[in-house]
This record gives C-alpha cells, sequence and structure tokens, in this order.
C-alpha cells in the first residue's frame, strides 16, 4: 500500500493519541467513559417555554420573528419559520432587539422641560400627556418617523393629516433613488423581489444585499439556495467596496465611486454587440434609448473610467447574457451619486436584456399591500425635502414636531444643523426606549414601548411576490425594575398615544383595535388561498397571531413586462465634492457603509449589536476607515494609526484598517457610530461619518447622494489597537487549502488538497534562498500578503 | 455537523445566535483589546490573491468534537470527556481552569473565563435559565446546544417517537440564513448530514493531526481555480 505523506502524518496522529491516552492513564479504557453523574442545567428541561411570532416594524425588509418566552421574560429571538420573507432565518440585529427591551439605560418615565435650556426632569405620564396635548394643538406641526409601512406609519400620516401638519419619514440612506427607478424601469411602486434563488447568474450593483441592503435576510436565504442548486448559481457584484457581498461573489467588479451605472450599459453593450440578446430582447431595451448612446459605454471607454479592467467587464457581460436565467438589480452606494437615478435605471433595464422581468430566476413585480389604506412601501423624504422642512424650523414656522425613531441629529450631514432646527422649534416631543441624540434635545422625551411589548403590523418591503401582512403582538408584558420598586421603563405604545390623541378623529382607540380590525378584514375577504383559514372570525384572528401574519401565494403581482422610458439625460460622469482647499493629506472619495449589526445607528446602544464583528474587519466598538494598502503606506499610515478624514464640512477621526480588499483612491467608514447620547455602549463611541457628507444631491430624486464625497486623509500621529477578533486567535502560515478548501467545479476535495500540497512542496524545492527567509516568509507568500486570519 | 464553506457569506448571525442562546459573557472593548473575547463560534476570514483579483474566504470555526480530541486525555479532573453520543463536553462544576485542554485544542476553540461574568441587573431577564453561566476560572466551549438536544430528545420521547431529522437544531444552525451549518445524527444514513458527508467537496480541519472531527466542511467552490492536474496525487505521493 502506498501512503502519502498527509496520510501517514494522520495515521500517526491517531496512533499517538491512543498511546497518549493509555500509556498516561494506565487504566482500562471502559473506566475512561466519565459521563458526569451530576445533572447539569443544560442536562435538565427547566419549565415550559412559549414561542409568540410577531414582527419588527422598524427593521428592513419586514422579517417575520418569534419570540421564546418563559416566566413572563423573552429569552430568544428567531426566524418564523411560517414567514415567506425570511423562512426561520434572521439577523445578528434583531437578536439586539432583547438588549433594547430590557436595556439597564431605557427611559423610565416621561421627562420634560420648559425650554430648550433646561434640564430634562421626570414627570408623569398624566401631565406628560396633557403637555403633549396643548403641543398638539398648535397648528403648525411635524411628525417624523423612521420609514414604516405597517399601521404605525399610518396612524402617524393620519395623525398629522388631521392635525393639518406634514408627515415626513427619516432614514439616513434613504431609498428613494431605488424606488425612483424601479418606478422609471418596471413603472413599480413597490419594490420588486428577486429570485435569486432560481437564477443562474445575479448581477448587482452597489447595494451589499447580504449584509445590510433592503431585506438581507431573505436575500440570504436565497443565495443559500443558488449556491446549492444543482446548477450552481454564479454572482457577480459591482461595488467601490469589498462587502461581505463583494467578497461572497464569484466575480467582483470594483468599480470607481459613481461608475456603476457606466458598467452596466458596458455589459448592455457587450450583450448587444455579441449578440447574448435576441432581437426582441434588444428592442425592448434600446428603443426609447437615443441612436448610438451606449456607443460611450464601450467596454474599453467603461473600464478606463470605472478602474475595473476590460476582462472583467467582459467576463461579467458573457456570463449575464449567456448563463440564464439572470437577474441584474443594485441599490446602496450606486444610487448614492449625483447621476444615482441613471446609474439605477440601467442596472434596473439590464433585466430587459435577459427576459428577466417576471420569469423565474428574474424579477418579480410585487401586488398592492393586502391592507386597504395600508402603503406596502415606505422610504425617506428627500435630503431636499429635509432641507426646506429644517429651514422652516430655524425660521420658526413649526411650533411642534413629533418624532418618533428618527436620530435627525446624528443621521443628517452637519450642512443642515440638524440640532440647531430643533432647538427653534418650541415644543419638540420626542418618543424612544433609549436616549439618542435627538432625544436629547427634546422638551418632552416619552418612554416608548419595545416592538415586542406592542401591537401592529408590517407589510414586508419587497413582498416575497405574493401579497404578505405581518402581525406584531406584545410577547412580553412590562418588565420589573431591578430594585422591585416598580417598573425598568413605564412605557407607552407610540401608536396608542396618537390615537388617544387624536381622540377617536383615526377610527380607533388602540393599536390593537386596528390589528384585529385588519385581521377582521381579511377574514371577511374570504379567501381560500390565505394562509389562514378559520370558521370565525375569532380563531382566524388567533391564527394570524400565531402564524405571525396573513399571506396569499395566489395574489401574485403583474408579470408583463414595462416598456420604459428614455433616463440617459445629460452628463452621467460621477462627480464629488471638492477636496482643494482642505489642506495636506491624500486625496479619496469617502465610501460609507451601512454597519451589518449597527444599521445606522439604531441598534448602537445593544451592546451585542457593538460587540459582534464586522465580516471584513473584524472590528467591534469602534469606528475604523478602510485604507487600500498602498494608499495607506503613501501617508506612512498602518493598521492602529488613528487618520483625519476632512471633507468640506468637517472632519472625524477613525483608526487605520488597510486591507488588500480596498480599491485604490477610496476610504470606506461604517455608519452608526458617533451618537453623543445612546446609553452607555453606545454613547461617544467613534465619530460620526454621516456628519462630513457633503451637500450633494441625486439630480432627479433630490436623495442625499452620501456616497460622492471626496475628502482628504491625513496621519494625526496618534494611535490605538483597534478593537477587533482578528489576533484573538492566533495563526500560524501554513499550506493553501488550510482551512479554507477551495475546489473548482467538479474537483474532489481530495484532489485539491493533493494538488495544494504539492504546489506548497513545490514552492519549498525551488526557492534557493528558503534557508535565510525562513518557513514563515514562504508561507507568507501561499496565503497572500496578509497570510491567515491573523 | 456539516459546514458548507460555500454558502458562508460572513454574516456573523451563527455568532450573535450562539452568544444569546448560551449566555456568553460581553465581549467588552476591552476583551478584544486583550484578544480575551469569548466566541464558542467564530468566523474566520481570510484573504488570497492581490487587488483586483483579490478574494476574501469566510469559514466558521467551532469547537470539532473530536473523536480523539486532544482536549480530553490532558485534563487532570475529567472535566472534558466524550460522552455516548459523540460530542466532546465540558462539565464546569469539574473544572479547575488548568487551561490544558485549551493548550492541546489545535483548533482553538476553547475559551477560559478570565473574569467573573457580569450583566447589569436587567440583562439578567434574557439570559437563557436552561444554560449554566461559567464563573471565572472556568474552561468552556461549543456545546452542541446540548440543552436543545435535551429538550428535543424528552419531547420525542414524551410523544413515544423517534427524533427526527432536523428536528433538533442548534442555535448557529437557526439563524444561519443560508444554510450553511447542518446539524445532525451521522449514524443515521439517511440524515442530511450524512448525506452531505458523501459530497465530493468533504473535508476536515487539520486531518493530519488525527483528530477525527465530528464536525466537517464542505469545500468552497471558486470557478477561476483550475482543476488540479492529473497525476498531482502520485506525484506528491512519490515525492514523501
Amino acid at each position: 500500500m502506498k501512503l502519502t505523506r498527509r496520510e501517514f502524518l494522520a495515521l500517526s496522529g491517531k496512533a499517538t493519541a491512543g498511546a497518549v491516552i493509555f500509556a498516561a492513564c494506565g487504566v482500562p479504557e471502559s473506566e475512561l467513559i466519565v459521563q458526569s453523574p451530576v445533572d447539569l442545567p443544560e442536562d435538565l428541561v427547566r419549565g415550559e417555554d412559549a414561542w409568540y411570532a410577531t414582527v419588527n416594524p422598524d427593521g428592513r425588509g419586514g422579517d417575520g420573528l418569534i419570540v421564546r418566552v418563559m416566566q413572563g421574560r423573552a429569552k430568544k429571538v428567531a426566524g418564523n419559520v411560517d414567514h415567506p420573507v425570511n423562512m426561520g432565518k434572521h439577523r445578528v440585529n434583531e437578536d439586539a432587539a432583547l438588549q433594547m427591551l430590557y436595556h439597564p439605560d431605557r427611559i423610565s418615565a416621561p421627562l420634560f422641560r420648559r425650554t430648550h435650556a433646561g434640564q430634562l426632569t421626570e414627570t408623569t405620564w398624566d401631565r406628560a400627556q396633557t403637555l403633549m396635548d396643548n403641543a398638539l394643538n398648535t397648528s403648525r406641526l411635524t411628525v417624523v418617523t423612521n420609514p414604516l409601512r405597517g399601521h404605525l406609519g399610518w396612524v402617524a400620516q393620519r395623525f398629522a393629516q388631521d392635525k393639518g401638519g406634514r408627515y415626513l419619514a427619516f432614514d439616513p440612506v434613504e431609498q428613494g433613488v431605488l424606488h425612483g427607478a424601479v418606478k422609471t424601469i418596471f413603472d413599480a411602486d413597490v419594490l420588486p423581489d428577486f429570485d435569486i434563488a432560481n437564477a443562474h447568474t445575479v448581477l448587482s450593483f452597489g447595494a451589499d444585499w447580504l449584509s445590510g441592503w433592503v431585506s438581507p435576510v431573505r436575500y440570504g436565504v436565497q443565495y443559500g439556495k443558488l449556491r446549492s442548486a444543482s446548477e450552481r448559481g454564479y454572482v457577480i457584484h459591482a461595488e467601490s467596496r469589498m462587502s461581505a457581498t463583494a467578497a461572497s461573489a464569484d466575480l467582483w467588479l470594483p468599480t470607481r465611486p459613481g461608475t456603476e451605472g457606466d458598467v452596466a450599459l458596458a455589459v448592455a453593450y457587450v450583450l448587444i454587440e455579441e449578440g447574448l440578446a435576441s432581437a426582441n430582447e434588444i428592442n425592448a431595451f434600446t428603443s426609447s434609448l437615443p441612436n448610438g448612446i451606449l456607443n460611450a459605454y464601450r467596454p474599453g471607454d467603461v473600464a478606463a473610467r470605472s478602474g475595473v479592467p476590460v476582462e472583467m467587464i467582459m467576463k461579467a457581460a458573457r456570463r449575464f447574457g449567456s448563463s440564464r436565467p439572470s437577474v441584474a438589480f443594485g441599490g446602496g452606494s450606486a444610487g448614492a451619486h449625483v447621476h444615482g437615478s441613471f446609474a439605477l435605471s440601467a442596472i434596473y433595464s439590464l433585466n430587459t436584456l435577459v427576459s428577466g422581468v417576471g420569469n423565474t430566476g428574474g424579477v418579480k413585480l410585487n401586488p398592492d399591500s393586502p391592507v386597504a389604506g395600508l402603503s406596502g412601501s415606505a422610504t425617506g423624504a428627500s435630503f431636499e425635502q429635509w432641507e426646506e422642512e429644517l429651514a422652516q424650523w430655524r425660521a420658526g414656522n413649526v411650533d411642534t414636531v413629533v418624532i418618533r425613531g428618527a436620530d435627525l441629529v446624528h443621521g443628517m450631514p452637519d450642512t443642515v444643523a440638524a440640532r440647531e432646527a430643533l432647538q427653534a422649534v418650541p415644543n419638540v416631543i420626542v418618543f424612544g426606549t433609549v436616549m439618542d441624540d435627538t432625544m436629547a434635545e427634546a422638551t418632552l422625551a416619552l418612554p416608548e414601548k419595545s416592538y415586542l411589548e406592542d401591537w401592529g403590523t408590517d407589510i414586508p418591503e419587497p413582498a416575497p411576490g405574493y401579497q404578505t401582512v405581518g402581525f406584531q403582538q406584545p410577547v412580553v408584558g412590562p418588565t420589573i425594575s431591578a430594585d422591585e420598586t416598580g417598573l425598568l421603563a413605564d412605557a407607552r405604545s407610540f401608536g396608542d398615544e396618537l390615537l388617544r390623541a387624536a381622540g377617536g378623529e383615526l377610527g380607533a382607540v388602540t393599536m390593537r383595535t386596528l390589528v384585529e380590525n385588519t385581521a377582521s378584514d381579511l377574514f371577511n375577504e374570504s379567501r381560500s388561498s390565505g394562509s389562514v383559514t378559520a370558521p370565525n372570525v375569532q380563531l382566524f384572528r388567533s391564527g394570524t397571531l400565531q402564524r405571525g401574519g396573513w399571506w396569499d401565494t395566489q395574489a401574485t403581482g403583474p408579470s408583463t413586462s414595462f416598456s420604459f422610458p428614455n433616463f440617459i439625460r445629460g452628463k452621467t460622469e460621477a462627480e464629488f465634492s471638492s477636496t482643494s482647499a482642505l489642506g495636506a493629506g491624500i486625496d479619496l472619495t469617502l465610501v460609507p457603509f451601512v454597519s451589518h449589526s449597527l444599521d445606522v445607528g439604531r441598534y448602537a446602544a445593544a451592546p451585542w449589536a457593538q460587540q459582534v464583528p464586522d465580516p471584513m474587519s473584524s472590528a467591534t466598538w469602534a469606528v475604523w476607515a478602510e485604507l487600500n494598502k498602498d494608499d495607506a503606506k503613501s501617508i506612512e499610515v498602518g493598521e492602529g494609526d488613528i487618520i483625519f478624514i476632512k471633507s468640506v464640512v468637517g472632519e472625524i477621526e477613525a483608526i487605520a484598517y488597510p486591507h488588500p480588499g480596498v480599491p485604490p483612491g477610496t476610504v470606506g467608514v461604517p455608519i452608526g457610530y458617533g451618537k453623543q447620547e445612546g446609553g452607555r455602549w453606545a454613547e461617544g463611541r467613534g465619530e460620526n461619518v454621516l456628519s462630513i457628507i457633503a451637500d450633494q444631491k441625486d439630480e432627479e430624486t433630490g436623495a442625499l447622494a452620501w456616497a460622492a464625497t471626496g475628502v482628504k486623509v491625513q496621519k494625526t500621529g496618534r494611535r490605538l489597537k483597534l478593537p477587533k477578533f482578528e489576533g484573538t486567535v492566533e495563526a500560524f502560515p501554513i499550506e493553501p487549502g488550510v482551512p479554507v478548501l477551495v475546489v473548482a467545479p467538479g474537483e474532489t476535495a481530495h484532489e485539491a488538497e493533493e494538488a495544494n500540497h504539492h504546489e506548497y512542496q513545490k514552492l519549498f524545492e525551488s526557492d534557493e534562498t528558503r534557508a535565510e527567509i525562513g518557513r514563515d516568509s514562504i508561507g507568507d507568500r501561499i496565503s497572500g500578503s496578509d497570510g491567515a486570519h491573523e | 455537523m456539516a459546514v458548507d464553506v460555500d454558502k458562508c457569506t460572513g454574516c456573523q448571525a451563527c455568532v450573535l445566535a450562539c452568544q444569546v442562546e448560551n449566555n456568553i459573557p460581553l465581549n467588552t472593548q476591552d476583551r478584544f483589546e486583550r484578544n480575551r473575547a469569548i466566541s464558542w463560534i467564530r468566523v474566520e476570514r481570510y484573504w488570497e490573491g492581490e487587488f483586483p483579483n483579490v478574494k476574501a474566504r469566510f469559514i466558521p470555526v467551532l469547537c470539532q468534537h473530536c473523536e480523539n480530541a486532544p482536549c480530553e486525555p490532558v485534563c487532570p479532573v475529567f472535566a472534558t470527556y466524550h460522552n455516548a453520543e459523540g460530542m466532546n463536553i465540558q462539565v464546569y462544576n469539574r473544572c479547575v481552569g488548568t487551561r490544558y485542554c485549551a493548550n492541546g485544542c489545535p483548533y482553538i476553540v476553547r475559551f477560559f473565563n478570565y473574569w467573573e461574568p457580569v450583566w447589569p441587573e436587567s440583562l439578567r431577564n434574557h439570559l437563557n435559565p436552561d444554560v449554566t453561566i461559567r464563573s471565572r476560572g472556568i474552561m468552556e466551549k461549543c456545546s452542541f446546544c446540548v440543552h436543545r438536544i435535551r429538550r428535543g430528545v424528552r419531547k420525542a420521547d414524551s410523544e413515544g417517537r423517534a427524533l427526527n431529522d432536523g428536528e433538533i437544531q442548534t442555535a448557529c444552525q437557526e439563524a444561519c440564513p443560508t444554510d450553511a451549518l447542518v446539524f445532525g445524527d451521522m449514524n443515521d444514513p439517511d440524515s442530511k448530514v450524512s448525506e452531505m458527508k458523501k459530497s465530493d467537496r468533504y473535508y476536515t480541519l487539520l486531518p493530519a493531526l488525527g483528530t477525527s472531527p465530528n464536525v466537517f466542511y464542505l469545500a468552497k467552490i471558486d470557478e477561476d481555480r483550475e482543476v488540479a492536474h492529473a497525476g498531482a496525487e502520485g506525484e506528491a505521493g512519490d515525492g514523501h
């Protein structure tokens, strides 16, 4: 029998382990079965648990959740297996809901001050309600929330309307450009679903869809199915940052910021030029575009503009055109530019060239909301609208602002001075669980129930291709405080408080009534294809709460393709804020990105969200800046150096983290840090990248072009250790394939291991300087410039 | 347990789900700075190549529950042992904190409690009553969510039936959006995990050490990799 060296070592290891066991102990083998005679908690079933289904109306995507409750306390959040959006899976910040529920810094009682100059002091709910009612009787009112699709959003909008005021939603990375492009290309008012699971080729741009974009859990579930399909799907991702999605893609196109639309049209050019699309598809694509317009997007020219090698563009285009079904989508930083609407329209238009609309493995257009009066779509007001609104506040034209779920002070760039605008409003009423930068400016701060304590609904966006509504119910009651003298938080529902203040004008007095009425309406529709059927309305309501919602797989969206208008109007070149007056440092483009755990800062108060490592840097608890290694070297910056990042608006500091995946000319900084308020785990933790975003807007929608800021980066001369998981476990340079074994399609793991080993040995044999440079250097060469996970 | 590396996106959902389920102490900033964060499952990230052809690879690493576990024979008080179900078990109230097991573990998946775990009183509300809170001086590691196994087995017993494949899910598996983690009974030839073990992409970590892990991996697929040339195995064998 011929043994390889590896097989010999494996056998030797086993023999040695056995020898150690028996020689060292000198006792019969049977006596080594040392089952513990003591029952540990793990061995016991300690009481009955109950799992309640609910939804998080503040979460992206509208995931269905189930919550484990024991003795009245929530113990675990998990995905609802029944729910068609996330199918039993969940993401990191959904776990953090438990810590927001039991947060030691939850506001325990209403806080009031007469003027902005005063101190917030505790008051009773009776007095708070009187103060709130008086403030709401003023004629000039604005209600602000985060984008909400369910009944909470409906109540906020209707309340503002009823009082003659305005309603605005706020999201620092609002999806207005995305919604605009979807409207342009598909004539749809709600975001479509992408059938990633059944696609053979996925081509995405800018959107970090596996980490934080739109509906990351749903996309993750679909990605898993795509990878396990009999014909394994191929993912191509174009982005100016190596995100978790870029890292998971088979082919990453590292675009210069703002050139994603150009790359999309270069792909279209190749498909048409090489006959990879049919005549009908080409006609549908080009019918509204000016003749010859695509000549400006030849792959060679686009390669020069975008920085993506021409062979990569060609490879992506050929794969997208030939390995169908294919789907193209984009968003995030790709749309956060001055010509963001052009870029996203170009990206979504690609689906026409592969007949992807309405077909398996393509784009599934979604139906309207199943609940009359509730929108199936929500996004923040545009930055342009916000500038106008804040100007009204500053001018003293607004008497009362009611805010919930929107940290304007943290989320707005310093150019609009949101804090000062709030200070010009006499009555600032803010609902929340833990103090944030906006609540700190309130004249009346009101403790709000966690979503685990409240009623509501959510229409997921995107829906899974058919009508869906999620039902939110309180899974626990109020929690007794640690000293058992009262409640942890004497909190009320935001929706309930608005309904109370409306005095019955909105048709209900509690959120619970609205939820129950919705269930009754669905019952009365008597849809046999609905997910819940019951003989009477009471059982139907119970059924919807038990399942966490209601959906009708037969109520699908339109399946026809729409002939889109010309979306290429005038200049499309990327534009950035100037850096000429910013002094010393290297010129880079700022690439802010949504933290996978903090989101845009919504979960910053939760220590779990702070401590979970970033997928790429493994950084925790601090703001880091991802730099290209050569760029970092040019300013003599290494990991741990604190750098200034200066824009025309201001400057922040961050801890440098150069790595091999950062495109030259960019600096990536996570959004979500830098809160001045936010409880013990968030306060003063790093600086806020949103504060230095330059005042540039998408030319069509007026959305903030948050990825179009030019910056100067300079070394401060100070250093800090970056808190990160990398390094916790010591790694040694060893041969390729350990521990991540990579195989080619059709290659077995054993073949790959042997080939890797052979290659490794050849390197030793051929390296004449081996004796001088030592084994580690050889190992470094094999495992890449940075070696392994250090 | 099977880990399909081709599906892992590095999202860390498994890492936090494990933390929540198993009452792992808060990993505060200073613990990361001292390289003493506790994470029963971790996602390692490796760089490969140079820009623009750079790739990042993710791999979840947890206790491998080895058949020939190097951590077991070195424990002077039998705090870690192999149970009849093939799991490597840590008995907290036997552990005296020698850390010999951690020194012996080649996968570095054992963690020592250098400090008494502390939660603000209100956060103790969410602690899992099924799982022991480990005190200072105790070693801890992945238990394959043994408390979930106990619940699952007793539920099946009480209903007078056998356990179904997939009925017991570890917390990490439950959270994983892409189903990269699959837990099951490898003694059941029809289980999903047994099916996955037959894959051509099957491999284990550090096989040359002879630890016979009960966690196995399915290799990452990369179309850019050239297929191993014919005869590579023979040549490698000849060379050694």
